[in-house]
């Protein structure tokens, strides 16, 4: 990539990380809402490599800790995970293809969650039903949504080819 | 950084990948008093200026929506100012006769909760409010409706509020007429949204009925007495001696907005400032 074409990625990676912090409270239900911070990771994991997406994913789960320290250590585990996991599968398996990232974007942010939920120990019983069956959809879909939006919007910034479907 | 189109795993890319696993591992298993900090540390500083920018953000959302109030009360006060005077000067005496900062008996900080998104998020939440506004770990947590939990890690400017639904959460109730005691601590979910408390060890004899308030007892010494924590729903079991009640809470933490933590608790009953009419712990 040229440097200005790096420089697009990490200001829309930036931007996603300020929509995290801005606009995500005001999108409804907490836990519905998308988040922009695992999106950021997710579309980084599509053009870096799976190392450089792991150590990311670790980097941006141990923040995530951070905040949420019931769960200290398993957001950062789960982050790495769907980060090495994502950028492997993308360059085994996928196509450079709008719904294709969208269901990526949707399976990665599931897959945190069962990952955080199971690994922080914390949650159990329905508790745990509710979260993966319910709730982690649910949030996968509208951070789906937005990394479809996203992709759509800031297509040639990121440097992503998109085939039609 | 390197951007690659189309690449598969090396072995340093799984190298990488296994340490950062490894890393995780040992974060997970670190004892509180090591990994509070830590975590404390990352606060303060990177997440700092993110912080900062949620709490400006939860402002903004808070003063568009009292805006909408402001200006739909704006005609009615012009009318009161006619009567500025003599309604501020009746305001003071009725303040002073009720007595309500003594019925508080505490001096409180508000604080914004600023949610994450992580699935146990419910557990534990960050507040806009640190020890530099005088919040110390163990001080009491409390929204309008009642108890949210209490402070883990008091930071500079925000704090980590151990809910009632972190697993490790116990606190002495009793029911509203000081009749019943018992142990509270959280039990699961009832429902997508529903998280619920139980509370145990009450004495086969003594039963409490559907609907009774549940209050801190002030036993203990951390959470003052006569805050609520939520509603008697159903018997959850019962043993030889004892039965256990689930307890609908007062104050959901996943979708709580806006909170008091109570710096100076005091000893007191602080039953009179929840009642519905006494504004006394309005934030």
């Amino acid at each position: 990539m040229r440097r200005g074409d790096v420089l697009r990625f990490w200001g829309v990676l930036v931007l996603l990380v300020v929509l995290q912090f801005s606009l995500r409270s005001r999108l409804g239900n907490e836990r519905v809402a998308p988040d922009f911070l695992l999106l950021a990771l997710l579309i980084y994991t599509i053009r870096a490599r799976p190392g450089a997406s792991a150590a990311a994913g670790f980097l941006v789960g141990l923040l995530s800790d951070a905040l949420t320290p019931a769960s200290f250590g398993a957001g950062a585990l789960a982050h790495a995970i769907v980060g090495y996991l994502s950028s492997w599968a993308k360059a085994v398996f996928f196509a450079e293809n709008l719904l294709v990232n969208g269901g990526l974007f949707f399976v990665g942010t599931w897959l945190r969650n069962v990952i955080l939920a199971v690994a922080s120990g914390k949650l159990a019983g329905p508790q745990m039903t509710w979260e993966l069956l319910v709730w982690s959809p649910l949030e996968g879909v509208t951070t789906a949504a937005a990394g479809v939006l996203v992709l759509m919007v800031f297509r040639q910034w990121l440097a992503i080819r998109l085939e039609q479907t | 950084m390197v951007l690659g189109a189309d690449r598969y795993a090396t072995r340093g890319d799984t190298l990488v990948f296994l340490s950062t696993l490894a890393l995780s591992l040992i974060a997970m298993s670190l004892p509180p008093g090591l990994r509070d900090p830590v975590a404390s540390g990352l606060r303060r500083s990177i997440l700092w200026p993110f912080l900062q920018l949620q709490t400006q953000s939860e402002e903004l959302r808070i003063s568009r929506t009292r805006l909408v109030q402001v200006t739909a009360a704006r005609d009615s006060a012009a009318l009161a100012a006619t009567f500025l005077g003599e309604l501020r000067a009746e305001n003071t005496r009725l303040r002073d006769l009720l007595g309500l900062r003594a019925r508080l008996g505490s001096r409180f900080v508000p604080a914004e909760v600023l949610h994450q998104a992580s699935p146990t998020d419910p557990l534990t939440v960050v507040i806009s409010a640190g020890a530099r506004q005088g919040v110390q770990p163990l001080a009491p947590v409390v929204a309008p409706e009642g108890l949210l939990g209490i402070v883990s890690v008091a930071d500079g400017s925000t704090s980590v509020v151990a809910t009632w639904a972190h697993p490790e959460f116990r606190a002495s109730g009793m029911a509203a007429d000081g009749s019943v005691y018992g142990i509270l601590s959280p039990r699961g979910t009832a429902g997508p949204g529903g998280w619920v408390l139980v509370l145990e060890g009450v004495p086969y004899r003594q039963r409490v009925p559907f609907g009774t308030v549940i209050l801190t007892s002030g036993l203990g010494g951390v959470l003052p007495r006569g805050i609520p924590v939520g509603t008697v729903i159903a018997v959850a079991g019962e043993t030889g001696w004892e039965r256990t009640y689930l307890v609908r809470p007062a104050v959901p933490p996943g979708a709580v907005t806006h909170v008091m933590v109570l710096v100076e608790p005091g000893a007191g009953d602080l039953r009179p400032a929840f009642e519905p009419d006494s504004g006394g712990a309005q934030p």
